[in-house]
């Protein structure tokens, strides 16, 4: 029963990892949604072509993170087995060496040689055990660590579609664009400051309010930021010639 | 680190032997040579496999007249638990805490605040025959330093690779 729940609680950590990429994709996909409504309305005046544009970077940016997460994720995983890997054999043909390694380490973080030693001598005696401690203790590897490409790559890019959906949903579905931008802005801050919650509520740390507050900040520096650049640029837009 | 034909330097270090707290000093022990090996630190996988080593050729060794001293920058009371823990240790292990004595020999290492794994052959009268030391992760030849042992108890010039049994080479020749 024991065993059941640590078991549990290994892959409820696995999946939390992916929060990592759904966290991401939804701010990315807030964030340069709306820094394209706010910027290229600074631009253009033309509401249409301010949809398209934004339609245009959700659709790249979704490919672009999904992608971008999925070969990440797998060259991360490549390079982790590997090093694992060679763990593995120098564990088979240098065991000592492996011992040392641990004792050193265990060592380092304050426990007495001696206790140490009795330590690995002991993890020793189960060499997937030992493995599994040498892997987090002197490598900085855990399994948690050995993400899922595809998985990642689509969390990735569908939490950038829903969040691009958040300031776009309203700018499209009211007419008047200075009214829409400020629905826009007013769902952008509303789904940054949600997902901080969010992600305070997971890490169970007792700070959802800043971790949403934090979240509603960098909102607000982005889309302001995007706005004065769209302003700053659009005297360039007024005397392009065809 | 002392060369071959200085005279090693003498000290008194407290030791573990015979699962008893002693002291040895090293001008009084007698041996027509003795083997002082230095290493990094009890309780360790790869010290024990040379000090483990070392007392499995206990006999061969004293069949050379050689007498064996360990040392590691270790305590006494430690040396004691490391020995029991090994099943016991049939020569001294020196507790050079501080490590002066491995600094007068040229084979401490300061960063890592130990003992290199430094062998020394010494005669009766601590003129250095032999020295040998490699880094701390890499651990040394039992049979080697015995058969250096040998090779110098035949007085004789002994050619690469000459193990005990074989002919010398004949007296009085150097090289």
């Amino acid at each position: 029963m024991a065993t059941l729940k640590a078991e549990q609680k290994k892959q409820r950590v696995e999946r939390l990892s992916s929060v990592r990429e759904f966290v991401f994709g939804v701010q990315d996909g807030v964030l340069t949604t709306a820094g394209v409504l706010f910027g290229l309305s600074g631009a253009v005046s033309g509401r249409l072509e301010v949809i398209l544009a934004a339609l245009a970077s959700t659709a790249a940016g979704a490919m672009s993170m999904g992608a971008g997460a999925y070969l990440g994720t797998r060259a991360e995983s490549e390079v982790i087995r590997g090093e694992l890997d060679r763990m593995r054999r120098a564990t088979q043909s240098e065991p000592y060496v492996i011992q040392e390694e641990l004792l050193g380490s265990l060592a380092a973080e304050g426990l007495s040689r001696e206790t140490s030693y009795r330590v690995v001598k002991l993890l020793s005696s189960s060499p997937k055990l030992l493995l599994a401690t040498v892997e987090e203790k002197v490598y900085g590897l855990g399994g948690a660590m050995l993400g899922n490409p595809a998985a990642d790559g689509l969390v990735m890019g569908a939490a950038f579609l829903v969040g691009a959906l958040v300031p776009l949903l309203p700018f499209v579905l009211i007419s008047n664009q200075r009214v829409g931008l400020a629905a826009a802005l007013v769902t952008t801050a509303g789904a940054l400051f949600a997902v901080g919650y969010f992600v305070g509520w997971l890490a169970d740390s007792g700070r959802r309010w800043p971790s949403a507050l934090r979240f509603l900040l960098i909102a607000l520096g982005a889309a302001s930021i995007g706005y004065l650049v769209g302003l700053a640029i659009s005297p360039l837009g007024a005397t392009a010639g065809p | 680190m002392i060369r071959p034909g200085e005279i090693a330097p003498d000290f008194e270090l407290p030791s573990a032997f015979n699962n008893q707290v002693g002291r040895v000093r090293l001008s009084r022990v007698d041996a027509e040579v003795i083997v002082l090996f230095f290493y990094p630190h009890d309780f360790s996988f790869v010290c024990p496999t040379e000090v483990l080593g070392f007392h499995q050729e206990l006999d061969a060794f004293g069949s050379q007249r050689c007498k064996l001293l360990g040392v590691s920058v270790d305590d006494v009371e430690t040396h004691l638990r490391w020995a029991r823990e090994l099943g016991g240790v049939g020569y001294p292990l020196l507790a050079d805490v501080g490590g002066a004595v491995a600094r007068d020999y040229g084979c401490f290492d300061e960063q890592e605040g130990v003992a290199l794994r430094a062998t020394f052959i010494l005669d009766a009268n601590r003129s250095v025959l032999y020295t040998v030391a490699s880094p701390v992760n890499v651990g040394r030849s039992v049979s080697e330093t015995l058969r250096v042992v040998c090779a110098l108890r035949t007085g004789r010039l002994c050619p690469a690779d000459w193990t005990p049994g074989e002919q010398p080479g004949p007296a009085g020749s150097k090289f």
